[in-house]
């Protein structure tokens, strides 16, 4: 399991720390960097997926252009051959695009079918620590503060926040290159770029999540 | 009139334009970094409005729950980003044109203590090689308001945008564009570089 938090400002704080960590702490406490390496993941994937879906908008819009350009250009016969070369060339293109997008999609899949393991775990240490120390749970908290609950609970507000974002990327996936209107487009753009269900709550989250566990120093 | 004063008045101006020349530089390379700043802006404008055009609604993410406040939030967040780095920009610049008044008002005040040893004559003397003590002065006056004007006119341009008015962001990149004078730049640019080789020579 990679606990290292890499890309980050701050790394954990020296091995001898963690490895007097055992038990449910130890386990939530890797989870914690989970998240952090997923949603690291998550965003270099939404960037790189930004860039393909820019170029389809493109080129759906430079195929649009090119009918319309056929259209204009009826009863000139001569130039019409390469016209439909450079519109096959077009849809080759575009059809690799889409297929780059759909591979990146398939792996934010991936990406939130891990998250949902990660909460399936935290539920697990609840699990565990009723039938260890009864429904009130234990007495002192695994780290700083939280209860074991709240690990549970800001796992599966991260978690949900993802899928819909994923869901909303799969309708975009869907139709993107099937859109005429470019402003519907852009719309669809800037919904893959911005992410519209992953608001400044879900970093807080994930923040509150390193700082408790002490990946990140107080 | 002592020669030493003229020399003095003669080294300060040349300092002070090597130090325009560097401060130049650094004035148009912030400049340059706010032009990626202009360029998102625009297209965040562009995405404002094909957003404002679009009902939601009407469309396949029709599904989604709150995507229409939740997506002009986040673009409206990104234009305060964008607008954030854009002062930050212009606190660099303001601290050029500070540098510069200081130094060019550091000039002047040389040249008003020692007004009695200088006299009409030697301050408009020139030579083949250098220009005279009036010119420079001048010059450096023309430097000093053209960059004092120039962060003026950019600051008041940024203070009226306002992330919810789309026509003034979207005329803001070209506003932006046409503050830049080629002309003001290089009349500054010309008279300094040529003032600080002669200083040198005559010096």
């Amino acid at each position: 399991m990679e606990v290292d938090l890499k890309g980050s400002e701050t790394t954990t704080p020296g091995r001898k720390s963690q490895s007097a960590v055992t038990g449910s702490a130890r386990k939530v406490k890797d989870n914690a960097a989970d998240w952090h390496n997923l949603i690291l993941k998550w965003d270099r994937l939404n960037d790189e997926g930004s860039t393909m879906a820019n170029k389809i908008v493109n080129l759906g819009f430079n195929k649009s252009s090119q009918k319309e350009m056929q259209v204009m250009m009826e009863g000139q016969d001569t130039s019409a051959s390469s016209n439909s070369e450079n519109a096959f060339e077009n849809s080759r293109e575009l059809e690799e695009e889409c297929d780059k997008l759909l591979r990146v999609v398939d792996k934010m899949t991936r990406i939130v079918s891990k998250m949902e393991k990660l909460v399936s775990s935290e539920k697990g240490i609840i699990d565990l620590e009723t039938f260890q120390y009864g429904t009130g749970g234990r007495q002192t908290p695994l780290f700083q503060t939280w209860p074991t609950s709240q690990f549970a609970d800001v796992s599966s507000e991260l978690y949900e926040a993802y899928k819909q974002e994923l869901t909303l990327k799969r309708a975009i996936l869907q139709e993107l290159a099937h859109t005429t209107n470019p402003d519907l487009s852009m719309v669809y753009l800037s919904c893959w770029l911005y992410q519209p269900y992953t608001d400044d709550r879900a970093k807080l989250l994930l923040e509150g999540l390193l700082l408790e566990t002490g990946h990140r120093p107080i | 009139m002592s020669k030493s004063v003229l020399f003095s008045v003669n080294q300060t101006l040349k300092k002070c334009f090597q130090s325009l020349e560097n401060n130049q530089k650094v004035w148009n390379s912030v400049l340059s970094e706010c032009k990626p700043l202009m360029v998102s802006l625009g297209n965040l404008e562009e995405q404002l409005r094909a957003f404002q055009k679009v009902q939601i609604a009407n469309t396949p993410l029709h599904t989604f729950p709150d995507l229409h406040q939740r997506l002009h939030f986040k673009l409206i967040q990104a234009v305060d980003i964008v607008l954030g780095k854009l002062t930050d920009k212009m606190c660099s610049l303001q601290s050029v044109r500070d540098a510069i008044s200081n130094q060019v008002s550091g000039a002047f005040q040389l040249y008003e203590q020692n007004i009695g040893s200088l006299d009409l004559a030697t301050c408009t003397q020139r030579s083949p090689v250098a220009p005279s003590i009036a010119d420079m002065l001048e010059w450096l006056q023309d430097a000093e308001r053209y960059y004092r004007q120039q962060f003026l006119r950019r600051k008041n341009l940024l203070l009226t945008l306002r992330a919810d008015d789309l026509s003034l962001l979207e005329t803001a990149p070209k506003r932006w564009e046409s503050l830049e004078t080629p002309s003001g730049e290089e009349s500054i640019s010309e008279s300094p570089l040529a003032a600080i080789t002669d200083v040198s020579l005559s010096g």
